[in-house]
């Protein structure tokens, strides 16, 4: 038999060998990525559907907004988030409650030799939403008439206020080409059949997407030639490939936040897209521990939020006071209720109850445990004892179902966060009567309550809209159901030398990106 | 020895058919409606029930097993929920780099580790056989992940020598291969003090035989007797390392995410998260065919070396 040939000085000869290739080709890859208008960023997993009618969402939303058109986006207008109409459109306007009229800009070609963009393609898209998966987007659109090969009206079957902010400023609002979806047999995955936008777009799944300059672009210019998205699914893994230079914006989790903003490394900057999440813990109203009002009513008392945002979420998020986030129309400044533990106290005493168990559940999150530990001394000290249950995304997200089972029965409290979109309206609709059971897992109803949700749907009058948002937070927090606790935010940190775009729900819109 | 093949892959197919039915009962057992998870909480009934027939969640367990395995072994292992791909296409498209990252992890362990071990063993207790042990304590209880993270840190951070992340330009050789390194080197340095460990002790043992001081005695090169040593020694260590090749699925699947590397572990760990069974029950099968493999190749090597064992097949 061979012997073995491997000595010290050849084992050593190699070792040497594969260190010095690897820190030479490493170095050439440093000095490459640094060439050219090329904007690093993150992806937090393979787009899977880029169809706006049947995809997953987020990143997805990313990148239709490079590659297809929509009639409007968002702008922030102070701390407010509102819309404006895009470069695709030359108008977009109210005619009244229920018709908006649209002209397309001339000359914008789709890709693949699918010709110019027209209303038609605006009609195709939105009938097509109606019938997909995204279809709740579009239940207010009657129809598109189509009035000439660049015009046309959305027709609402009802006043419907959000519309635009809602459907056509996001992800299910993209416009596809009519003939090329045709073409592809009327759905796509994980390739434009063709695009209209400042990029191309191309995917190596597991790897990265790239965005090219679309040669064929003729509305305004992106400020990069190059967007190069890594494949990075865990927040913290970006966080290193950022400090390690290796991308050029991503998103902070909020220990990284605190360390950003305390200690900022050099030539960077973070920019807090939006706080379009609502976060608090809920109390089941039928539960017999917790029917009687006045010991949900104490539990809101004794619960000290600035202590779980400065313990759990290390200052990095904004103190809720009821679940319309911050930057929309109806956000409050204040809850009708304080931390005030004798006040608990009392309530309970009046009560007659003098030692209560109570369950907690949490998905089981850093941030999440932390809070809801922070809950647990918090009712301790009024006497209520509290046990902390932890929870993985599938039983937690179903346990208020009814149809999931019988665990809603057993539900007492749990902490609980909502994303929502930059409209009041879609954060009311979780707890409606008809969603007791669903979503409404606090399982109380309220006939002013659902009339005033439908009377914000209607009312296209801010300073009204914001009176009925207002009244409805009031009437959840008399239900004793809630304690609010934040909003977290989308934060990003980036270059400081890279001005960059986010949508207030936290999605980059890269085609916006400027080098300053 | 053919027939001995032929048992061990009888024992393979039996192996994976109750590995398979292992994680069909489990994939039950695991608490949410996939549907939900994989379509958000907002879903629709309407889409909630179209992608659970697509899925063939309605269908019995029983069922659903019978008809992967019947599609298994005419290749077929379904499509991914979200994009429709075949799953042997989106397993295709990261078994190499799974491969790459697990067989240099394991490979620069090797090449430092056994030469460690048969250098601490021929000098029992000098400085270089205090400093191996010290080595290898120490590298093998420090988890891959700690060591990943402060690779990044150390690498790819202060010095700036080599990429923190992904796999490289594709199509570039040498940028591929220099994304490697750090990943590779998380993961196989709990394995260089592991092999250097075995293959230390598995020396000594040999190295006191009679034999081996008889080829002393009879004037052999301790360089020689070292060879002849380690050609028995290495036995052990033999079926340790091909156990091992599977145990780095795991290892990997950390580097994966840290290193933010495409691969078939990182690929399992978000099928569960998604609860994407085609892409899980895929992974899976290939992940238990591959430690299969690894572990009946090294038997059949420990049978090449070893007359006895072959003279027992």
């Amino acid at each position: 038999m061979k012997q073995m040939k491997t000595t010290r000085r050849t084992f050593l000869a190699t070792s040497a060998a594969t260190g010095a290739t690897g820190f030479v080709l490493g170095s050439a890859n440093m000095l490459r990525a640094q060439e050219g208008k090329v904007l690093n960023l993150r992806l937090d997993g393979d787009n899977q559907i880029l169809d706006p009618g049947y995809m997953v969402g987020g990143t997805e939303v990313e990148a239709q907004k490079q590659c297809l058109p929509f009639l409007a986006e968002y702008v922030r207008d102070g701390d407010a988030f509102s819309w404006q109409p895009t470069s695709y459109v030359t108008r977009l306007e109210y005619a009244d409650e229920t018709h908006i009229e649209f002209e397309l800009a001339p000359g914008l070609m789709w890709s693949n030799g699918y010709g110019t963009l027209k209303a038609s393609d605006v009609a195709y898209s939105y009938d097509r939403m109606k019938e997909s998966e995204w279809s709740g987007y579009f239940d207010a659109l009657d129809r598109v008439e189509v009035t000439g090969e660049l015009t046309g009206t959305l027709v609402l079957s009802s006043p419907f206020a959000p519309f635009i902010m809602v459907t056509l400023c996001h992800g299910p609002g993209a416009i596809v080409c009519e003939q090329a979806v045709k073409d592809a047999g009327g759905r796509f995955t994980t390739e434009f059949p063709a695009v209209c936008g400042p990029y191309t777009y191309s995917a190596t799944p597991g790897q990265r997407a790239v965005f090219d300059r679309n040669p064929e672009w003729t509305g305004p210019a992106p400020g990069f030639e190059r967007v190069v998205l890594q494949v990075i699914t865990e927040v913290q893994a970006a966080e290193l490939a950022f400090e390690a230079g290796e991308v050029d914006c991503t998103e902070l989790g909020p220990d990284a936040l605190a360390r950003y903003t305390q200690n900022p490394p050099e030539n960077t900057a973070v920019t807090t897209a939006g706080e379009l999440q609502y976060m608090w813990m809920g109390m089941n109203t039928e539960h017999p521990k917790l029917q009687d009002i006045r010991v949900r009513q104490a539990i809101q008392h004794a619960v000290d939020v600035d202590s779980i945002i400065a313990g759990a979420y290390a200052n990095t998020s904004s103190k809720s006071n009821g679940i319309i986030c911050p930057g929309l129309i109806g956000h409050r400044s204040e809850a009708s209720y304080s931390y005030n533990p004798e006040r608990a106290r009392e309530l309970l005493a009046e009560a007659g109850v003098d030692s209560l168990q109570v369950t907690l559940r949490t998905q089981n999150w850093q941030e999440r445990l932390l809070a809801a530990q922070i809950i647990q001394a918090n009712l301790g000290a009024v006497g209520i004892e509290v046990q902390i249950l932890p929870l993985e995304s599938g039983p937690f997200w179903e346990m208020g179902m009814e149809e999931a089972g019988d665990t809603w029965q057993e539900l007492e409290l749990w902490l609980m966060r909502f994303a929502t979109v930059p409209d009041p309206y879609e954060a009311t609709q979780w707890f409606v009567s008809e969603q007791v059971g669903i979503w409404n897992w606090e399982r109380w109803t309220d006939e002013e309550f659902d009339r005033l949700y439908q009377e914000g749907l209607t009312e296209t009058d801010p300073d009204a809209r914001a009176g009925i948002y207002a009244r409805m937070q009031q009437i959840m927090d008399d239900t004793g159901a809630y304690v609010w606790i934040n909003h977290e935010p989308e934060v990003y940190v980036h270059r400081t030398n890279i001005a960059i775009d986010a949508a207030p729900s936290g999605e980059l819109n890269y085609r916006n990106f400027t080098q300053v | 020895m053919l027939s001995y093949l032929a048992k061990r892959l009888t024992l393979s197919l039996i192996v994976v058919a109750l590995v398979l039915m292992l994680l069909f009962s489990m994939l039950h057992m695991i608490p949410g409606n996939p549907a939900i998870l994989a379509l958000g909480t907002r879903a629709t009934p309407e889409a909630i029930a179209e992608y659970s027939a697509r899925m063939r969640l309605d269908e019995p367990v029983a069922i659903q097993f019978l008809i992967f395995v019947g599609n298994a072994f005419q290749g077929d292992l379904g499509t991914d929920v979200f994009s429709g791909r075949p799953v042997t296409q989106v397993i295709g498209e990261r078994v190499g780099f799974s491969m790459a990252l697990i067989f240099s992890g394991m490979g620069w362990a090797i090449l430092l580790g056994i030469p460690l071990g048969c250098l601490a063993a021929v000098r029992p207790n000098s400085w270089i056989d205090r400093i191996t042990g010290v080595f290898s304590v120490g590298t093998i209880a420090i988890p891959s992940f700690l060591v990943s993270i402060w690779a990044i840190l150390i690498f790819a951070i202060q010095l700036g020598w080599l990429p923190a992340i992904g796999a490289g330009e594709p199509g570039d050789i040498g940028d591929q291969l220099s994304h490697l390194i750090l990943p590779a080197f998380a993961i196989g340095l709990g394995w260089v003090g592991y092999l250097a460990r075995m293959v230390r002790a598995s020396m000594l043992e040999v190295l006191s035989e009679p034999y081996i001081r008889s080829a002393r005695a009879f004037g052999l090169s301790p360089r020689k007797v070292t060879g002849y040593a380690l050609q028995v020694a290495i036995l052990p260590t033999i079926t340790v390392i091909g156990m091992g090749f599977g145990g780095l699925i795991s290892a990997a699947v950390f580097a994966e995410i840290i290193f933010a590397r495409p691969g078939v572990g990182k690929m399992i760990f978000d099928a569960v998260s998604d609860r994407n069974f085609p892409i899980l029950q895929g992974g899976v099968l290939l992940a238990t065919g591959f430690y299969i493999l690894v572990v009946l190749l090294s038997d059949l090597l420990i049978a090449w070396f070893d007359p006895r064992v072959r003279q027992s097949l």
